[in-house]
């Protein structure tokens, strides 16, 4: 068996076709009116963040270098890994950091979740450059521009011949950690969002008190914000069909697909977890 | 960036492996249902069994997806299974008796929502991409099922979250020894999604057979499951645990040493290394 289709290979970025556009906007419309119908306004509010979570995500993963096996073998710019994997760790060292900083507030824990997820890139970036540099000897050298949008370094001199350059320029440095920061915010709004819900629905349902289901409720926003996270990773993945070196690279035009196919995956998957204590003791 | 990849030829159908997993992992989560019927906690191990069954369907389906060529890796394709499948396991759990029908439905929806996302919105264009992730997502959402009923002994929400712990030789009601209360769910969550992810990854390439990657998956399911039987001392009855554990190591044993034969059944040659004996005397 081999392979019979596979995506596309045109140089445009194709448009979300007709179909694909009426669903997601059915499906987001659908997922709010049912939220207001659950909880009220509380649970449109909190879907609304959820789905404003899962467009942050998917646009900032557009933002990290990822380089896959090409880069680790110096022969492609990034860091030498796939987009799941990379968005997965930034999103999750951020939702550890905004989860820490949960009790202090919505800003600040928005806060903490970004400094957690851009933390964790500017960390991964600097250790693949030292790696690149000082390890494998190779300088750092973009393929898709001929001058760093920051620093104006020029590039061609430095590419070597049939690669489609290598190493860590400055630019994608700072995508990586523009990157980690929109994901770890956006990991860190869904938790803050279910959070609320289940904080105030669990006591309830339980007839218990809040301090009593603290961690079910922590832990249930958690994977579920965890879940969410990987879906719209994935999908923003699936967009960028490889590799990527940061936001001067022609694919992170691409970006409005992945905000569409995001928020509308978001809708269905939050209002699932909004509605999650409405049919418990029903059976 | 698209890379085909080669997948072996032959084999049982795909549909049929399908309709064995589908209604497999079904029945076998039901069984643990006679842990509530005859009031014991010695039928836990099924649940494991039904993320085994789940597992090796869903290897099946992620090497018929990745044929296509993503251009992100096999792992993304699981990490959206179980990111997708996590949030329907748990909504599902809450549906009491209905738990596993409920959960297969609700992962459907949310796996065709990603699907047609991604064909439609993001553009892959792949053609069994909608009914792949119904697929994926529905196993991801048994796994998660069927070892958090292995952990605990039940798959209903309540039985989830609550649990007992022991003071002064008092059996108290606490929240946060449970599955989802203790973050347990987190564990079981990464221990389905790497089970799922690496069977494909590991066997993928021109000599891929069917037999040897699922019964790769078989042997990562009991792997997963040999943890998760040890987590569950914390939740059933010693003797219960016991039988799960033993459960689980039997059939990772059996798995594993067939998984040998038939990678050398498919090698070239293989070496069976000895360790160098010290000659007597010296040398």
């Amino acid at each position: 068996m081999s392979a019979l289709g596979g995506p596309a290979q045109t140089g445009g970025v194709q448009p979300p076709t007709a179909m694909g556009l009426v669903i997601s906007i059915v499906l987001i419309v659908v997922a709010l009116a049912l939220a207001f119908f659950l909880v009220q306004m509380a649970g449109v509010i909190a879907l609304a963040g959820i789905i404003i979570g899962g467009v942050l995500i998917a646009f900032g993963v557009h933002f990290v270098p990822v380089g896959g096996a090409p880069a680790a073998m110096g022969q492609a710019p990034g860091i030498a890994t796939g987009v799941a994997m990379l968005a997965a760790g930034a999103g999750l060292a951020g939702l550890f950091g905004g989860a820490w900083a949960a009790p202090f507030g919505l800003v600040i824990a928005l806060a903490g979740g970004a400094i957690g997820g851009g933390l964790l890139m500017a960390i991964t970036c600097t250790m693949v450059n030292v790696i690149y540099i000082f390890g494998m000897g190779i300088p750092s050298a973009s393929g898709k521009v001929d001058k760093d949008p920051i620093t104006g370094d020029t590039f061609p001199e430095y590419k070597s011949q049939g690669t489609e350059g290598h190493g860590l320029p400055f630019i994608s440095w700072v995508g990586g950690v523009v990157g980690g920061a929109l994901g770890g915010l956006g990991g860190t709004l869904i938790y803050l969002e279910l959070l609320d819900i289940y904080q105030a629905q669990l006591p309830v349902i339980l007839d218990v008190t809040v301090e009593q289901i603290a961690s079910v409720a922590v832990s249930l926003a958690g994977i579920f914000a965890v879940g969410m996270f990987l879906m719209n990773a994935v999908l923003a993945a699936y967009n960028i069909t490889g590799t990527i070196e940061g936001p001067h690279d022609p694919k992170f035009k691409r970006f409005p697909r992945a905000v569409i196919a995001a928020a509308a995956a978001s809708a269905v998957a939050g209002i699932f977890a909004i509605a999650l204590l409405e049919l418990v003791g029903v059976f | 960036m698209s890379v085909k990849i080669e997948v072996g030829a032959g084999g049982i159908p795909h549909n049929q492996i399908l309709i064995y997993g589908l209604v497999g992992s079904l029945v076998l989560v039901y069984l643990t249902y006679l842990n509530t019927v005859t009031n014991t906690q010695y039928f836990a191990f099924f649940g494991g069994l039904a993320a085994v069954a789940a597992l090796i369907w869903g290897t099946d389906t992620i090497k018929h997806l990745c044929s296509y060529g993503l251009g992100t890796g096999v792992p993304s394709a699981g990490m959206i299974a179980l990111g997708s499948g996590v949030i329907a396991a748990i909504f599902g759990a809450t549906t009491g008796i209905l738990a596993p029908i409920v959960t297969v439905i609700i992962a459907a929806i949310i796996g065709a929502v990603a699907g047609l996302m991604a064909n439609h919105v993001v553009r892959m264009d792949i053609p069994v991409m909608i009914i792949s992730l119904i697929e994926l997502a529905i196993v991801g959402a048994m796994t998660v099922l069927g070892l958090s009923a292995m952990a605990c002994g039940t798959f209903e929400f309540l039985g989830m979250i609550t649990g007992t712990v022991v003071i002064l030789g008092f059996a108290v009601e606490a929240y946060s020894a449970s599955v989802i209360g203790g973050s347990i769910i987190a564990v079981i969550f990464m221990l389905g999604a790497i089970a799922i992810q690496h069977s494909f990854n590991a066997c993928l390439g021109p000599g891929e057979q069917q037999d040897r990657t699922l019964m790769l998956a078989a042997e990562c399911g009991f792997l997963s499951m040999i943890t998760v039987a040890i987590i569950s001392f914390a939740f059933i009855g010693l003797l219960a645990a016991f039988v799960s554990l033993l459960v689980s190591i039997i059939g990772w044993i059996y798995t594993y040493t067939q998984y040998i034969a038939l990678s050398k059944r498919d090698a070239y040659a293989w070496l069976d290394a000895q360790p160098i004996l010290e000659p007597k005397g010296g040398a």
